[in-house]
């Protein structure tokens, strides 16, 4: 069942900025669902617009069928996770929670059942009469989390919820969370810059760019055809090597006058974007290779090895499982298996298929 | 970006307490004084004729008036300096103690919650030219005290008083200046050998210009608006014209010489200092938040 | 301090104790003056030493009368003192959190001019308008009574700014969840502002009870019936008297009763004080 329909949804703002131009998007009952793109690609505003903090502009937003574009945030039944979790100082983890419950003027007995059970689950039965200034990093976020599950909202919502937390509990938080989402099964809208973060929790993702959602799809969709270089730059570490090219009789047309020949069958001709993963280079003989890559610098990391150099004047990626000490100007023979090809059209940035 | 409330008619509500107290209190009259500021009205206010600038030009063709202007800067800026020196000097000393910083603190800081016309009796009676200790004490060591008569003895009566109820506010926020001079900057001048005098006027000195730029302007204010009380509960403005200022003239030249235009007149000059000094202010500590 | 020169911390401690001296030596006198009856001044000197009339000035002065001319006993114009200043402090409070909630969390047409009609209030202080504003008073009707002393001086744009500054500190996302949490604009403003800004109101609370307690023109201008002398102006009708008359006595009982209630108040919470001092002139 259909849950939550964005449908042409847009911003404008008071100052005539045009934020978001026009988003669509349907969520499924129990999908988790994440919003990633760089700083300032509205990735939050589509999220805040969702939640009823910003007004819509244009389009339509409904959840279970019911329009929502001019409820009030209390009145959508959503539940939001901030940042810096905005948890009120002055209230014990307990009154946190059920703040949002008192208001709906539920019955007091309610309340401190549900509070207590989500406690419980969340491992915050200790806390329970602590203030937030007491609490460290994740259990601030755990109660902000706790906050949200106590109303069993129809849908969750996480504004980067995880990026005031260190490398290792964002790891462990990360897991949680989704154990949590799989177990309640709740409607989840998540945003987050971290492409890591996105690919591990998403059952599908909206990769948005300056506004635009560039593609819409499960993590592997965008990892095996990304729709356009900008998806295929911002998905994997490390990013696909991209190269402008043209697209000749005999094949690709690199910038210094090398060819990977193919047949071309189509009838596209010129400007393309050529990419392919830094994982699907292989390095090979000298007579198997498509091209030399001089080593500019290595990095071991132990269980792989990345290898930055140029192919002529074009900066290209290599990555290698095991340990690998290329000496720095050595040459690298690679070849670049061509069903790990990316092909798009440097004009519509568009993808085309081989 | 600040998060709003949707309502539209609920902050004029809000406001309009606020809104109501300003429009009737203060700007009621002060349109009032403006408009007053234009007529010749007689003693009794039964009846009054416009006389355009003319009550502003007797103003500044009276000499007592620029009498008056000069007793407010000397006043003032001896109020300032004064209090201003005195608290430096003490928050100096305040801060090389480690041990029993606070009782000192606590011991200096009470004069400011004393109302300045009480602050201006406990002075009187100390320099009371018949039975004050201190006058009688200045008499024995041949100075004849009476402020009764002399003006600069006056003026001098009023200047302590007004100085000592404001050394408690410019100690704390000396003390305070002070204490957010960074240790390495001293530690650094006294492994380059400047001896303890030296370091304050090389280094800590001009650190506290900030501080110090900011409590001059907050002074003046003080000494010219809030020092009426001083003025009233001792001196009256007298002997002669000695201790009048500016304030202390429009409550005089008002309420006992019942020269309602000239009043409003002056009224009308101090609202354009006034707002002159607040602009000031708030340019300075515009500046301030920008450092900051 | 850096280097340890015992004779420097001397000097310090001694300049301090000095100075501390200086500035509580007006209020011995007073102290030594009201325990004498009112016949040991003007002969020429004042007792330096304790006398034993404390208890009977004291006594007579704050429950008889206050006297050189002030029928009034003290107790009963340090309640007018309290209804006052108590009066200006809640009042100023409490328009100047209303009105810092609309400015800053409230988006409105002539949001901008509100605020510059607030701040125009710092440049028209009483003093500077005393006549007309005396006259809008007498119009009113409000001479002679409570609401005439306290009502025209609530108006603060101190108070305002000091809560727009506070409340621009609390972080967005706050606000978001109190409105996701379903709370709307008042129940916002008790649950979580008051709550949130209760220490800048305790300090703010300490300076203008101050600032209430020791008004001294106002009330000079407004009050011509004795039942409603405040006590710091009350000061200035006893001393009207004709010079020789002055009990000295009573008028310092007067006085140190008259400041007993703010440097209590100072002294007892001098962090508040403190906080409130720096706070407001932010």
């Amino acid at each position: 069942m259909t849950d939550v329909i964005l449908e042409k949804v847009g911003k404008t703002y008071p100052n005539g900025y045009h934020a978001i131009p026009s988003v669509d998007l349907s969520i499924e009952e129990g999908e988790f669902i994440v919003l990633v793109g760089p700083s300032g690609c509205g990735k939050s505003t589509l999220l805040r617009m969702v939640a009823g903090l910003e007004s819509i502009s244009t389009g339509e937003l409904r959840i279970r069928g019911e329009r929502m574009n001019d409820k009030e945030p209390a009145e959508r039944d959503i539940a939001m996770v901030f940042q810096n979790y905005a948890l009120y100082p002055h209230m014990t983890v307990y009154n946190n929670m059920a703040y949002g419950l008192k208001n709906r003027g539920v019955p007091k007995d309610k309340i401190e059942e549900k509070v207590t059970d989500v406690a419980q689950m969340l491992g915050l039965t200790e806390l329970l009469l602590r203030r937030p200034g007491q609490l460290s990093g994740g259990q601030r976020q755990r109660v902000a989390m706790g906050r949200a599950m106590v109303r069993d909202p129809k849908v969750f919502l996480f504004d980067e919820p995880l990026s005031n937390l260190d490398a290792k509990l964002r790891v462990q938080m990360r897991v949680e969370i989704r154990q949590l989402q799989r177990k309640l099964a709740t409607t989840t809208l998540y945003v987050t810059h971290d492409q890591v973060e996105a690919m591990t929790l998403a059952d599908r993702l909206v990769v948005l760019n300056k506004g635009k959602a560039e593609q819409i799809g499960t993590p592997m969709e965008l990892y095996n055809t990304p729709a356009t270089p900008f998806v295929a730059a911002f998905i994997g570490s490390p990013s696909m090597n991209l190269i402008e090219a043209t697209l000749g009789d005999k094949g690709i047309e690199l910038p210094d006058g090398l060819i990977l020949p193919m047949e071309v069958s189509h009838a596209h001709r010129g400007a393309i974007v050529w990419g392919i993963r830094p994982e699907h280079l292989v390095v090979v003989s000298e007579q198997e290779a498509d091209f030399a890559l001089n080593v500019q610098a290595v990095e071991s990391l132990g269980a792989e090895t990345l290898i930055h150099g140029v192919v002529g004047r074009e900066p290209m990626v290599v990555r290698l499982s095991g340990p690998h000490l290329p000496e720095i100007n050595s040459t690298l023979w690679l070849s670049a298996p061509k069903q790990h090809w990316h092909l798009f059209d440097a004009n519509t940035q568009q993808r085309l298929s081989l | 970006m600040t998060v709003t409330f949707p309502q539209k008619g609920l902050p004029w509500l809000l406001l309009l307490p606020q809104l109501a107290v300003t429009a009737i209190f203060f700007l009621w009259p002060a349109e009032q004084a403006l408009e007053q500021a234009f007529y010749q009205e007689d003693a009794f206010g039964l009846s009054r004729e416009f006389v355009g600038l003319d009550n502003f030009m007797d103003l500044f063709t009276d000499p007592l008036y620029y009498q008056s202007m000069l007793t407010t800067l000397v006043f003032s800026f001896s109020v300032a300096i004064g209090g201003m020196a005195v608290a430096l000097l003490l928050a100096v000393m305040a801060d090389r103690i480690i041990r029993g910083k606070l009782a000192y603190q606590t011991l200096l800081i009470w004069p400011y919650a004393v109302a300045p016309a009480l602050a201006g009796v406990l002075w009187w009676i100390l320099f009371d030219p018949s039975m004050g200790p201190i006058a009688l004490w200045l008499d024995n060591i041949g100075i004849n005290w009476n402020h009764y008569l002399d003006g600069n003895q006056a003026m001098i009566l009023v200047v302590i008083a007004a100085t000592w109820k404001q050394i408690s506010y410019n100690f704390l926020f000396f003390l305070a200046g002070l204490q957010a001079v960074p240790r390495s900057l001293i530690e650094a001048a006294a492994i380059d050998g400047a001896s303890p005098f030296k370091r304050f006027w090389t280094i800590v000195f001009p650190l506290l210009s900030p501080t110090t730029f900011f409590l001059l302007v907050v002074n003046l204010v003080y000494a010219f608006f809030e020092t009426f009380g001083v003025i009233d509960a001792t001196t009256k403005g007298g002997p002669g014209q000695s201790t009048t200022t500016l304030v202390y003239k429009v409550f005089d030249d008002g309420f006992v010489g019942l020269d309602l235009g000239g009043s409003a007149a002056q009224s009308v000059v101090l609202m354009g200092i006034v707002g002159l000094m607040t602009v000031i202010q708030f340019r300075y500590i515009e500046r301030k938040v920008q450092y900051s | 301090m850096i280097e340890n020169r015992p004779w420097l911390t001397f000097v310090s401690h001694a300049t301090l104790i000095v100075g501390i001296g200086l500035v509580a030596l007006p209020v011995w006198m007073a102290l030594v003056a009201s325990t004498h009856p009112a016949s040991a001044f003007g002969v020429g000197h004042i007792p330096l030493w304790f006398g034993d009339a404390g208890a009977e000035t004291w006594g007579s002065v704050l429950f008889e009368k206050a006297g050189n001319g002030v029928d009034t006993p003290v107790f009963w114009m340090m309640l007018n003192s309290l209804i006052m200043a108590l009066g200006i402090t809640f009042g100023k409070i409490a328009i100047s959190l209303l009105s810092a909630y609309a400015i800053v969390f409230f988006r409105f047409p002539f949001r901008n001019l509100c605020f510059w009609i607030i701040f125009m209030t710092l440049m028209l202080p009483v003093e500077v308008r005393i006549v007309p504003t005396y006259e809008v008073i007498a119009n009113l009707d409000l001479l002679n009574s409570y609401t005439g002393l306290t009502l025209p001086l609530i108006a603060s744009a101190t108070a305002t700014f000091l809560f727009r500054q506070c409340f621009l500190s609390i972080p967005g996302e706050l606000v978001e969840a109190a409105r996701i949490d379903g709370a709307g604009p008042w129940r916002f403003f008790f649950d979580i502002l008051l709550p949130l800004s209760r220490t800048n109101i305790a300090a703010l609370f300490v300076i203008l009870f101050i600032y209430g307690w020791n008004q001294y023109l106002w009330p000079l201008l407004i009050t011509t019936d004795d039942a409603y002398y405040t006590l710091v102006m009350s000061i200035k009708r006893m001393l009207s008297v004709t010079d020789g008359d002055i009990a000295w006595n009573q008028i310092m009982a007067t006085t140190l009763l008259a400041m007993l209630p703010p440097v209590a108040v100072v002294i007892g919470m001098q962090k508040l004080f403190v906080k409130g001092l720096v706070d407001s002139e932010k």
